[in-house]
This record gives structure tokens, C-alpha cells and sequence, in this order.
């Protein structure tokens, strides 16, 4: 009986936390915003832009802003500056937009831009070598800066989210995932925390009237959660909705859908210390195998866009600058006999003295949609007579290192600060070239990027090099990925972007 | 009694020590380091000179021997460290995360209870009728239903059909707690029906129940006052075993409620290699388990005369 | 008068009627346990075939339990998945009992030094989290599932060694152990006559219901590369695929769901049955 009586006080306790406890309704306008990009695993928890990749929180949510921005193209924009100008090979003047001010109540100068860039590279661990500053000169709205060695690409890396300026005076509250920052954007932190951040609007925003009065950003670690709360209305506005997903949305006049192409691109490595991919017949057919098509619109359902190479349609060295293999069974099967691949034993492999045809493909799961590829290739490979073996772990870097792989498929945003620079020093020539290619020719042409300070020349050159990379068969490209941001139909102002780093913008509208 | 609990919380020490070195060896043989998983995961790279610049600063460079030593030292003093990963310390990330798991094992737990306890005596007075196969085959699907299948199903019922609970919330902790726990309690609830009634029916078969019965005692008499009281042994060791896994946390359904505990914090360091994170997860798995066990033994000592505790 | 002569007659009734359905579950085990073998020459279509243009297709006449993302048959699948799901698991489960069962009965009966030793070394391995361990299996030996079974072996005997440990203890002193021991029982005799059957009941049952966990689990390593690779069939991590479709395509996580569902049920009846059958307390 005793039970009873305690089971029914329970009862009567999780009912009455039921009741939802009612918000009031006041003339403010608030949106709430459910991301899988926001947590401490990924290293962006908290709004400091000098520590880790915290730097993308603060401008995804519209706190911080770069010096300058990038385009839909990817092509640098002024932002908080106005105008740049090379002096020389390591000098660059740049002119600071007039009349913004910090959150903090203190107006943006040359002074106080200094001050943030030199705590940047005292204590961020990326910057310092992507920027080279040997020091800088602060006067009134004019900055200065001086690079230890010609950086053509520094503009372009001052857009990075790690360069949004933040006054150093009222300095960094709270550490880590808690951290707080005075920034000039459309909206001003009041509570930060590793799973959410509350956002108020900036009424002094130099960029004009900012629309939506509160904002929250939750982080969510599950993507059928956050289908279900923007089904439910508790977020109105979704970013990282597992792209298998959207089809609940498409075609829903309830909600829009907002994607578009970014750099991040899913592509393979072959190895070069491996004996069989060290036969170009053989990494081509691998190659000409892969049904990029029928992967981006089925297994991707649409939410992928077919990859020549390493950068998106958007880019002026993109995908279609330059040219590759196409999906062609029946030309890989024939490359494959010119090499002296044949089936003897009719088991469906090709083999050639005694061994078949057997590549291992090495990838991991962190990313939903590399398994998937692994799974799919294995069946079109089969096709042409390659026995695919997939190896997807999450401890693939132990294996990457060692060179224990035929073929390495993995993600990277390709150009996250709009240059392709990046790309080809760290995995053509850098860290990343885990298949261990070399090519002069390649080495060459990279370092002469590294140097060059026209655009025009800079993309060429992105491509000459890409097409070095494609003729020579050392990497295929698959898929890049279409970013998407989902929203209920009345949220306007919202925009997927190439780059993913503008999120919540001033723009921002709730009807 | 004291001298007992003294004794066993003495036997903590070895049982922490092997523990925590079996594991930091482990991590070691697993291969990887957190600075390059880190910088992997991001998605951008950085130079090997950055990469070995963060290892040296995390003293990873250091010998194996070497790293533990510092560690163990550290832990004693009540310095665990720093994460690789968040650069904060691990002492206190921990200590934020335990409530909301202690929270989550405590009403999962009663919860369980409270739906097991009287479904498995149902089933076993009603054995072999109607109400026992329609208990035994709930507690089947209950069983045999992954935890985040009943997450999801619960959720797109109770939320997404019927409105009732928002999904996450952080504002109204009474509310958010209640999927999480539903959630847990569906298959802790099956397991623990079936035990019940197992434990049950055994008892009823003894000889003290049917002298009892002749006697004309109540049936509901000698079910609560002696059957019961036995069946409890092997409902708490069954318990013990749960809460201990409850308090290491519940990976599935932290993620996909955004319950911030110790699981998916001890996952992703996992994954991570985050090594100072899962070198203090795996201390407090140990401690949990030696201080459940102890409990567990006094409670059987209550229980059952006829448990003794080991001198 | 009467009375003794309805109990004898009510005892033969029951201990027939245990024995059929006991021979009756046998069988079905057996059964499933030779389609489980077998599997491969009764699926309808190859389980590894993909088809793009029959992608996610609800359960039709052609395709009963619809289709995966890549057009592959479901029920292909999910027959072809039952080889490895179920021996893997059994397997897994039976070493994990037997081991467990024999430290808890020998550390129940004998106590002391044996006690506390075995109870120390199963506490390392009870409190150690099985991830961590996992990990380090999969960086040692490398992936497949023989390795995720060797991981949670080794991590997961500890469980029925706390439980038989217990029922052990409370038996150890009881009248008929006694009378067995006067009688001049052995220890191991007394051990495997007389305690082994009356604690069979709660492990098995226990045994038997960790069989659809063990089958999560199994599939839980996954992510470690611990598990099978594509494009082998394996129940949970089918589930585990289909998990993000419940709401577009359901017959993706709820035809291995239902396949686990059933095993176990035919798993817990067969112990359910085996526990009446040998526990001697229950013929009456």
C-alpha cells in the first residue's frame, strides 16, 4: 500500500512539471536556432576567436566580424575595413570602416584592431603561420601591417573567423566554452555556455537595423533531435540537418530550404607506395569506377554536388576549369586488361599471376556520408572487377600515417578562407599527402602560388595545378557538399553560405 | 561494521591504481593523439609543427612511464589536468556533468522500480494466464528494442505527434527529464519485470509459502513480507549492476536529448583521445563501482542472514 | 484421500506439458539457428546487390521488407544478416555465462582468498568502461567482428560472476547442500548437481535477455572499426543505418528490429522452458 501512495505522489509530481510553465508573450521578436555545428568536440564552443576554431561561433552567430568578408563566389569583400593596399611585398595598408563601435561601448579603431590582431598571434595556434605578421602600425583608422615574408594570401586570411575583431580592453569573459567577447555584429552575447548561447540585438549596429530582438542558438549532438524540434517548433531554424532528412521538408510550404555548394569536398588519395596503385591504369580505372552522379543525387539524395575537383562550381577555379574522367565501366574494364588484368578464375575479380584485384579503402564514419561512398564504390568497383575492401574506422589517421591503405577517402573544406593555397600546401605537398605523391612539376607550381601576388595568376596557377593532380592520377574528387540551413517558412534573412561561416546576419527576420 | 567499510574502501586503492594504469595503457596501444584527431576533425589541416608544438606543451612527447606518473601524482593532489580538447580543466568539466547524470540514474531508477516490481509479481501470481503473456511479451519488445529506437519512438509520439514534451529544453528541467527517463526505464523496465517474476515464482514454490498459505495468511501478506524480501537479493545485485552503468553515464541518450553527462562527454574523449578526460572517467568508474559493490553488500547483509560479510 | 492422488496426476500433467513445449522451442531454436546457418541459398535476391533505381522502396509482393538506400532487398539482408548476428552473439553470450557462472560459483563457495582475489580482478574489469577497452582491442588486433566479440568477452564476464556469486552464497548453506555434503558428495559434484541447478534459473533468464543487448553492442563498436565491414549484413548495424529514416523509410530499421525481436523471443522462450524443465522445484 505503502508503494501505491508513493507511486501516485510520483505520478502526481511528473504531471504537475508537466504543465508547460508559459512564456509571455511580449511584442519582442525572438528565433531559436538548433545547430549540430556549435559544441566543445569540434572545437568552436565559445565566442573567444583566439582560441581553437571559436572564431567560426562568433561570426556564425552574428557577434564578431572579420576585417573582411567573403562573396558568394568566395572573393574578399571589406567588412570592418574599407580598402586595402599592398605597399610592398610585406607591407599592407588597410583602411578601417568609420563609426563602429564594440559592444563594449568602445569605438573601433586602428588601436584597438591592433591590440586583437597581437593577441591573436601570441596565442592562437593556426594564425601565426597563415599570417606572418612581424608587427603592425596602428594610426587612427589606418593599420599597418608588416609580414616577416611576402603572404599574398593574407587579405584572404584575415577573413578567416579566427580574425574577428574584438576589443581587447573588455577582454575575453569566461574560458573555454563559456568564453565571452565584445564584438561590432548585429548581436550581443549574454550568456554562453558548451550547449548554448543567447543572443541579444545590438542597437547600436553600424550596419543599420538589426530585426529580431533575441536570438538563442542550441547546440543539438543528434540530427533525428533536431528534425524532430524543428518539427515540433522548438527551433525554428536548423543547421546540419542529416542530409537523408531534408525530403521531410522538401516541397513542405511550412519550411524553406536554403543550401548551397561548399567547399567542403569529399574526395581519395591514392597511395603511391602501394605496389598495385602505383600502376596509373589502375588508380584511373579506380577512378572512371565511381558513379559521382548516381552517389550526389540517390545516396546523397541531392544533398551533394558531382566534384571534378577540389573546388565548387562558385569558385573561379572550379570544378568546371578543368577536366577529368568521366564514370565509363566498360573504359576502366579496358584499362585494366592493358595493364594484364584479367579474370582467369571467373570469380567476377580480375587477377594477374595468381593475385586479385583486391584494393583496400580506408575512410571513417564521423562524417555520415564517406561510408556510404566506401559502400557504393564497392558495388560499381565490382562491376569492372575490383574486389574493394573498406576499412572505415575512426581511428583511420593511425592507419593514414602508416600508409596502410590503397585508397583514402576523406573531407576537407578545400578553401576556407577563399584561396586555393591552402588545399595544395597541405595535402598535395603538405601533412596530408598520406598517399606519398610526388611530382616535381607540382612542387614547382605550389611554391610559385605561394608566391604570387595577382588573383588572376593565383587562379591559373589553382588550376594548372589541379589538373597536374587529375592527369596524373593521384586523387579523385566525388562529391562537394551542399550546406543547408532550414528554416519554418516565416524566417527570412537567412542564407546558406559557400563558406559556412555567416549564419545569423542582421538580415535575419522572423514574420 | 565501521572496520568493515573501512577495509573495503582501502580495497579502493589497488582496484584505482590497476585501473587507471591498465587504461592509460591502453590508450597508448590504441594508437592516435588527440592534438592530430583534433585538428583532423575540424576538417582543416595544420603543420606538423604546430601539431608537434601542442603535443610538447601536453607533455605527450614525453615517455609512457613518465606521462603516468605526472598523471597519478596530479590525481592524488586533486589535479587531473587539462582536456586536449577544450583546454579546460578536467576536474571541473567532470564535476559539472555528474548532476545531471546522478539525476538521470536516480529517476530512471525509481522509475524502473515503480513499473517492475508490481508488473513482475503480476506475472508470476498470474502465472501462465492471460496478464503474465501479455507482461512477458512487452517486456520482450522492450527488451530487444535498442535504447535509441525507443528514444526516437518516444519522441516522434510524444513530441512530434502529440505535443506533449518539446524536445530538448533547457529551461524546465522536470519536463526535459521526462523522455530521457522513459527512455531508460523501457528496457530497464523489461529486464527487470522478467526478473521479478523469475525470483518470484521461485520463492512461491518454496515450502515456507505454502505452510504460510495453510496457515491462511494473505496471499498479498506473504508476498510483500517474505517473498519479496528474498527476491530482493537478486534485484539488487541486478540494481547494482545498473546504477553503476547509469552513473557512467548513458551515451545514446545524452546525445540525442542533449542530457550534458559524464557518457557522451566519456565518448568523445574517447574518440577524441582526449586521454586526461578518459584517464578521469575511467577513475570514476572505478570508484562508482567499488561504492556500489559495498553497498550492495551491506544491503544483503540486512536482507539475508544468511550472507555473511567476509571478514 | 483423494487429495494425494489429484496432486500425483496434476504433477504428470505439468511435467508432460513442459516437456513438449519444451521440445517444441527446441525445435523452432534449431530452426533458426539452421536458417541462421544456411542463410545464404534462401535469400531471394543477393544481399549485396545494389540498384540505384530501386532505392528506398516501401515493402511491395516483389520486395517484402522493402528496400535499403542503395535498392539492396531488405529481407535479403536481413536473412543474410541473421549468420552473423546470431553465432557472433551466441557465441559472445555463451563464453560470457560459462566463464562468469564458473568464477561466481567457485568465489561464492569457496570464499576467502579465492573470493577476494577473483572479486578484485572482476571489479577491474566490471568498472573498466568497455569502449576504452574496445578501443584498445581494435587498435591491437585491428577491426572485424571476431575482435568486438573478443572485446566484450573480456569485459563482460564479470556481470555473471557478481550475479552467480550471489545466488552461490545463498545456497551455500542450505539444508539439502548439507545433506548432499553428508552424504559425501565431492565439491565439485555438490557444485555441479545440486548448486548449479538451482541458480540456473536467474543467470539464464539473465543470459538469455542479454541477447538482444549483446546484439546492440556488438554493433555499438562499430564506429571503432570494430564489426563488420560493407557490405556484409549484420543486424544492428542495419538498425543503426536506418535509425535517421524512421520517419521516411521505417522498414529500414524495423526489419532488423523486428528480426532481433524475434530471436530473442525464441531465445527467452527456450530458456523460460529450459529453467522449468531442470529447476526440480518447479515439477511439483
Amino acid at each position: 500500500m505503502k508503494k501505491k501512495i508513493m507511486a501516485a505522489i510520483l505520478a502526481g509530481a511528473v504531471l504537475t512539471a508537466c504543465i508547460p510553465i508559459q512564456a509571455f508573450a511580449g511584442e519582442e521578436k525572438t528565433f531559436v536556432y538548433g545547430t549540430t555545428g556549435y559544441s566543445e568536440e569540434m572545437g568552436d564552443a565559445g565566442l573567444n576567436p583566439h582560441d581553437n576554431y571559436s572564431g567560426w561561433s562568433a561570426v556564425r552567430y552574428g557577434v564578431g566580424e572579420t576585417l573582411f568578408k567573403y562573396n558568394d563566389n568566395m572573393e574578399v569583400e571589406p567588412w570592418l575595413a574599407t580598402d586595402y593596399e599592398f605597399v610592398d611585398d610585406t607591407t599592407v595598408k588597410i583602411t578601417l570602416r568609420d563609426g563602429v563601435k564594440f559592444s563594449s561601448g568602445r569605438t573601433m579603431d586602428a588601436q584597438a584592431v591592433k591590440e586583437c590582431l597581437d593577441d591573436l598571434i601570441a596565442v592562437h595556434d593556426r594564425a601565426p603561420s597563415d599570417l606572418k605578421i612581424d608587427h603592425i602600425e596602428a594610426e587612427g583608422l589606418t593599420l599597418t601591417i608588416c609580414t616577416a615574408e611576402p603572404c599574398p594570401a593574407l587579405i584572404n586570411y584575415l577573413g578567416d573567423p579566427y580574425g574577428a575583431i574584438i576589443d581587447m580592453e573588455y577582454g575575453i569573459q569566461g574560458e573555454g566554452g563559456s568564453a565571452n567577447v565584445a564584438g561590432t555584429g548585429p548581436y550581443i552575447a549574454t550568456e554562453v555556455t558548451p550547449a548554448q548561447i543567447t543572443l541579444v540585438k545590438n542597437e547600436d549596429y553600424w550596419g543599420g537595423d538589426v530585426k529580431v530582438d533575441k536570438v538563442t542558438v542550441k547546440s543539438f549532438s543528434d540530427g533525428s533531435a533536431l528534425t524532430a524540434a524543428l518539427q515540433t517548433g522548438d527551433v525554428q531554424g536548423t543547421y546540419g540537418l542529416q542530409y537523408d532528412n531534408y525530403v521531410l521538408f522538401d516541397g513542405n510550404p511550412d519550411y524553406t530550404i536554403n543550401s548551397c555548394a561548399t567547399s567542403r569536398c569529399f574526395f581519395g588519395q591514392f597511395n603511391f607506395d602501394s605496389e598495385i596503385m602505383q600502376d596509373e591504369n589502375v588508380r584511373k580505372a579506380v577512378a572512371m569506377g565511381i558513379d559521382k552522379e548516381g552517389f550526389c543525387s540517390v545516396i546523397m539524395e541531392g544533398r551533394g554536388l558531382p566534384a571534378s575537383a577540389a573546388f565548387p562550381d562558385s569558385f573561379s577555379y572550379g570544378n568546371k576549369a578543368v577536366t577529368t574522367v568521366s564514370y565509363d565501366p566498360e573504359g576502366a574494364r579496358e584499362l585494366l586488361e592493358e595493364s594484364g588484368w584479367t579474370d582467369t578464375d571467373g570469380d567476377g575479380y580480375l587477377d594477374k599471376d595468381g593475385k586479385k584485384l583486391t584494393i583496400n579503402w580506408l575512410t571513417y564514419p564521423t562524417r555520415l556520408e564517406q561510408p556510404k561512398l566506401a559502400e557504393y564504390a564497392q558495388s560499381t568497383l565490382k562491376e569492372i572487377g575490383i574486389d574493394v575492401t573498406v576499412n572505415n574506422t575512426s581511428d583511420h589517421m593511425t592507419y593514414a600515417q602508416k600508409g596502410d591503405f590503397d585508397v583514402y577517402v576523406s573531407s576537407l573544406t578545400t578553401a576556407p578562407t577563399g584561396d586555393p593555397e591552402y588545399f595544395f600546401t597541405s595535402t598535395v605537398t603538405g601533412p596530408k599527402n598520406y598517399g606519398n605523391y610526388q611530382n616535381e612539376e607540382v612542387t614547382e607550381l605550389t611554391e610559385k602560388l605561394h608566391q604570387t601576388f595577382d588573383i588572376q595568376e593565383r587562379s591559373s596557377l589553382a588550376v594548372e595545378l589541379q589538373q597536374k593532380l587529375l592527369d596524373d592520377n593521384a586523387m579523385f574528387f566525388v562529391s562537394h557538399l551542399n550546406m543547408g540551413i532550414v528554416t519554418k517558412s516565416n524566417v527570412t534573412g537567412m542564407a546558406a553560405h559557400p563558406c559556412d561561416y555567416y549564419e545569423i546576419t542582421a538580415e535575419l527576420d522572423v514574420e | 561494521m565501521l572496520k568493515y567499510i573501512v577495509k573495503r574502501l582501502l580495497q579502493l586503492i589497488p582496484v584505482l591504481i590497476g585501473i587507471t594504469f591498465l587504461s592509460f595503457a591502453m590508450m597508448r596501444l590504441a594508437g592516435g593523439d588527440a592534438v592530430t584527431y583534433m585538428y583532423e576533425n575540424a576538417g582543416t589541416s595544420v603543420s606538423q609543427e604546430v601539431i608537434d608544438e601542442a603535443k610538447k606543451e601536453y607533455g605527450l612527447d614525453q615517455p609512457f612511464l613518465v606521462q603516468y606518473g605526472r598523471w597519478f601524482a596530479g590525481m592524488i593532489t586533486g589535479d587531473m589536468g587539462v582536456s586536449y580538447v577544450s583546454d579546460r580543466d578536467v576536474y571541473d568539466t567532470f564535476v559539472e556533468k555528474l548532476p545531471a547524470t546522478i539525476f538521470l540514474m536516480l529517476s530512471s531508477v525509481a522509475l524502473t522500480m515503480l513499473i517492475s516490481v508490481p508488473l513482475g509479481i503480476i506475472s508470476a501470481v498470474r502465472h501462465n494466464r492471460w496478464a503474465d503473456y501479455l507482461i512477458r511479451f512487452l517486456s520482450f519488445i522492450g527488451n530487444s528494442m535498442p535504447n535509441f529506437f525507443a528514444a526516437l519512438v518516444l519522441m516522434y509520439f510524444l513530441s512530434v505527434k502529440l505535443g506533449w514534451l518539446p524536445v530538448i529544453t533547457s529551461e524546465n528541467l522536470a519536463l526535459s527529464l521526462i523522455l530521457p527517463t522513459l527512455t531508460l526505464a523501457v528496457s530497464m523496465a523489461a529486464k527487470y519485470t522478467r526478473q521479478v517474476r523469475a525470483t518470484v515464482l521461485e520463492e512461491l514454490n518454496k515450502d515456507y509459502v505454502a505452510g504460510a498459505m495453510a496457515r491462511g495468511v494473505k496471499g498479498s501478506v506473504i508476498i510483500w513480507r517474505n517473498v519479496m524480501k528474498v527476491s530482493m537479493l537478486t534485484i539488487i545485485t541486478l540494481l547494482a549492476l545498473s546504477v553503476g552503468s547509469l552513473l557512467g553515464g548513458t551515451t545514446i541518450v545524452e546525445t540525442i536529448f542533449m542530457w550534458d553527462g559524464v557518457g557522451k562527454m566519456a565518448v568523445d574523449a574517447i574518440t577524441m583521445r582526449d586521454y586526461p578526460i578518459v584517464q578521469a572517467y575511467v577513475a570514476w568508474m572505478a570508484v562508482i563501482y567499488v561504492l556500489v559493490n559495498l553497498v550492495t553488500d551491506i544491503i544483503y547483509h540486512y536482507l539475508d542472514p544468511r550472507v555473511r560479510l567476509a571478514r | 484421500m483423494t487429495n494425494e492422488k489429484i496432486t500425483v496426476r496434476k504433477q504428470k500433467i505439468k511435467r508432460n506439458h513442459t516437456k513438449g513445449k519444451l521440445i517444441f522451442f527446441s525445435a523452432v531454436t534449431v530452426l533458426l539457428l539452421l536458417t541462421a546457418a544456411f542463410a545464404g541459398y534462401l535469400c531471394p535476391y543477393d544481399p549485396d546487390e545494389q540498384n540505384l533505381l530501386l532505392a528506398q522502396q516501401p515493402p511491395s509482393l516483389s520486395h517484402l521488407l522493402g528496400t535499403d538506400r542503395f535498392g539492396r532487398d531488405m529481407f535479403s539482408r536481413v536473412l543474410a544478416g541473421s549468420t552473423i548476428s546470431i553465432y557472433a552473439t551466441l557465441i559472445l553470450v555463451a563464453v560470457v555465462t560459462a566463464v562468469g557462472t564458473l568464477v561466481g560459483m567457485i568465489c561464492g563457495w569457496f570464499g576467502k582468498g579465492a573470493d577476494t582475489v577473483l572479486m578484485r580482478v572482476s571489479d577491474l574489469f566490471l568498472a573498466f568502461p568497455s569502449l576504452v577497452f574496445a578501443l584498445a582491442v581494435a587498435g591491437v588486433l585491428g577491426g572485424g567482428i571476431q575482435n568486438a566479440v573478443i572485446a566484450l568477452a573480456v569485459i563482460g564476464w564479470p556481470k555473471f560472476a557478481r550475479l552467480a556469486r550471489g545466488l552461490t552464497m545463498a545456497q551455500k548453506d542450505a539444508p539439502y547442500i548439507m545433506a548432499a555434503r553428508l552424504s559425501g558428495c565431492s565439491t565439485p559434484g555438490i557444485l555441479i548437481k545440486h548448486v548449479l541447478p538451482n541458480i540456473a534459473g536467474p543467470v539464464l533468464v539473465t543470459a538469455v535477455l542479454d541477447i538482444g543487448t549483446m546484439m546492440m553492442e556488438l554493433a555499438g563498436l562499430s564506429f571503432l572499426g570494430l564489426g563488420v565491414q560493407p557490405p556484409a549484413a549484420e543486424w544492428g548495424s542495419m538498425i543503426n543505418d536506418g535509425r535517421s529514416m524512421l520517419q521516411i523509410s521505417p522498414w529500414m530499421a524495423l526489419a532488423p528490429g523486428a528480426a532481433i525481436f524475434i530471436t530473442v523471443m525464441i531465445f527467452n522462450l527456450l530458456g523460460d522452458t529450459l529453467r522449468d524443465y531442470i529447476d526440480p522445484k518447479q515439477r511439483g
